[in-house]
């Protein structure tokens, strides 16, 4: 009884999740593109070799862990002030909490659209302010040095909310009876945020973090539609660059590659993370006396 | 005090600024948003919405492919994962803690990698351009996270309410149906607002799978306009779009702003 429960759940993500999977191993040992005539043939793991050598690719990784990296921990820094906040007891707090809520629900593609505007030059708003000012024109999309910048900013506005809220689940979670406790024993407000919010939402601060760390590093409409993948391809994510070779290169097989290779490097990356954290927490729960 | 209602404004002006700009920009005129500081005669205007609503085809047309695509993926995500939530939550085996597990690993997976395939699949079926079949990849995309959130209410309700039902003589349909689903109601309907939300977001595979202009979802269409030209891109008629790609979903938000967070927030907890 219980397996027909389970299976079409089952089966619709294993055809889903698993097969590509597969799918993705066998291509990446073919050439299988427009040059072989859409036949797979065997080449010895030369898609390999070419992915170790690209250049493209590991600017691609360089760029996308940075662009992970700097909007994840920026998200969880205003996310646990913003949980803070919104855990206060303040008047229309539902109507409060749908509005921070709204960006995070917005569809990615239409919003990046808006940023585009937004950083246009010459005429969006922040060029219209610094010409105002009489300063030079920034040409925050065309100019490599600061493009992925504004990428951060535009994803740190979509996706903080959704952390906040987990954060402030957590912050709900935690009796007040703890805080009087410390209270009495004559602890302020600092010691009780060290020593009571902290420890207790960690375990919501990982699971977020997690989840929006893999997102993250497989961003593809924001920066699709902000800035194309430019200037200079100076923006452009990993899967932006696996897109690119499948559907405008045709190159099915190397396109796969890059998947499993950055997926690969994913899951590593994800394993050491997880060891640091839980390293860092036995750390802190031994210093709890 | 005060501070505290300093924080909050900047946090509700941080959120909403975007937001109100591109109501702005979706109703000044061109000459308006290159000089806005000057003094013009002719501001404002509602070509941009005129213009947009006169496409070819018109942008509602976009707005409602993506409901019905949302409304299809919420409806197959709950009868398939209705079923096996159930069957996950009553067992208490070790390969169930392990499905559990890998139910969770794939809702973290960047699904964007998987285009690829699924684009295989597309094609070896002939399931292009058809919004049913795009629901079927979205359903599967969606389960882990309904699956994680159902079981972990089925899991709620005590066995013992079950099994007097069960003396009784109601089959597992009936259980369903007249027991166990009133009470997962809460559940059911963050889970689907979750999944209507995705759905609705969706942007690399019906990027894709859809390539005829009538069947666009919002994001894609979004997108197209986006790409169509490279140096005189109409802000404008941008904004306007999305101001209108917007609204459902604000409306969704502010109704249903306490299922959302529920459901998030249940899905931390548990999940």
């Amino acid at each position: 009884m219980t397996l027909i429960l389970i299976l079409p759940a089952a089966l619709l993500i294993s055809l889903v999740f698993l097969f590509p999977l597969v799918h993705y191993l066998w291509l990446s040992s073919k050439a299988f593109s427009v040059m072989t005539g859409l036949v797979a043939i065997n080449n010895n793991g030369a898609n390999w070799i070419r992915l170790l050598n690209d250049q493209r690719f590991w600017q691609d990784i360089y760029q996308t862990t940075r662009f992970a990296i700097t909007s994840v921990s920026l998200e969880l820094l205003l996310a646990i002030i913003i949980a803070i906040i919104l855990d206060q007891r303040i008047k229309g707090r539902g109507l409060i909490r749908a509005i921070t809520l709204l960006p995070w629900a917005l569809p990615t593609a239409v919003m990046a659209l808006g940023w585009r505007w937004i950083f246009n030059s010459p005429y969006g708003p922040i060029e219209q302010i610094t010409s105002l000012l009489g300063l030079e024109p920034i040409n925050i999309l065309s100019t490599p040095e600061i493009t992925w910048m504004a990428t951060v900013i535009a994803d740190v506005w979509k996706t903080t909310p959704f952390i906040a809220l987990i954060i402030l689940a957590g912050l709900q979670s935690i009796p007040y009876d703890l805080y009087e406790a410390l209270r009495l024993e004559g602890g302020n407000q600092y010691s009780a945020f060290i020593k009571i919010t902290i420890p207790l939402i960690s375990p919501y601060i990982f699971l977020s973090l997690v989840f929006r760390l893999a997102q993250a590093f497989g961003v593809f409409d924001l920066i699709q539609v902000m800035t194309g993948g430019g200037p200079a391809s100076s923006t452009e994510s990993i899967a932006m660059y696996a897109y690119i070779n499948a559907m405008r290169f045709l190159d099915f097989g190397y396109s796969a590659t890059i998947m499993i290779g950055s997926f690969l490097l994913l899951s590593t990356s994800c394993f050491l993370a997880y060891l640091i954290i839980n390293q860092t927490k036995s750390l802190i729960s031994n210093q709890k006396p | 005090m005060r501070r505290k209602s300093a924080l909050l404004t900047i946090i509700l002006m941080w959120s909403l600024l975007p937001l109100i700009f591109q109501l702005y920009t979706s109703l000044s005129t061109p000459e308006a948003l290159i000089r806005p500081f000057s003094s013009i005669s002719e501001r404002w205007t509602l070509e941009n919405y005129r213009q947009i609503l006169n496409l070819n085809p018109p942008f509602w047309v976009y707005l409602f492919n993506s409901t019905i695509l949302g409304l299809i993926t919420t409806f197959l995500t709950l009868i398939i994962s209705i079923p096996a939530s159930y069957a996950l939550a009553r067992s208490k085996t070790k390969t169930t803690e392990g499905i559990r597990l890998i139910l969770f690993g794939v809702a973290l997976f960047p699904y964007v990698l998987l285009f690829l395939s699924l684009l295989q699949i597309a094609r070896e079926f002939n399931l292009g351009n058809n919004l049913f079949a795009l629901s079927i990849p979205y359903t599967a995309l969606s389960l882990p996270l309904a699956i994680l959130l159902l079981s972990a209410a089925f899991k709620e309700i005590s066995t013992e309410l079950e099994e007097a039902s069960i003396l009784e003589g109601f089959n597992l349909f009936q259980r369903l149906k007249l027991i166990l689903l009133p009470i997962l109601w809460p559940a059911i309907a963050s889970t689907s607002i979750l999944v209507f939300i995705f759905s609705w977001n969706e942007f690399p595979i019906a990027l894709t799978w859809i390539s005829n202009s009538n069947l666009l979802t919002l994001p894609v269409a979004m997108a197209r306009i986006a790409g169509s030209s490279v140096y005189s891109i109409p802000y404008g008629l941008y904004a306007a779009a999305t101001v209108m790609g917007s609204v459902p979903l604000l409306i969704l938000v502010l109704i249903y702003q306490r299922k959302i967070v529920s459901g998030l927030t249940q899905g931390a907890i548990k999940g």
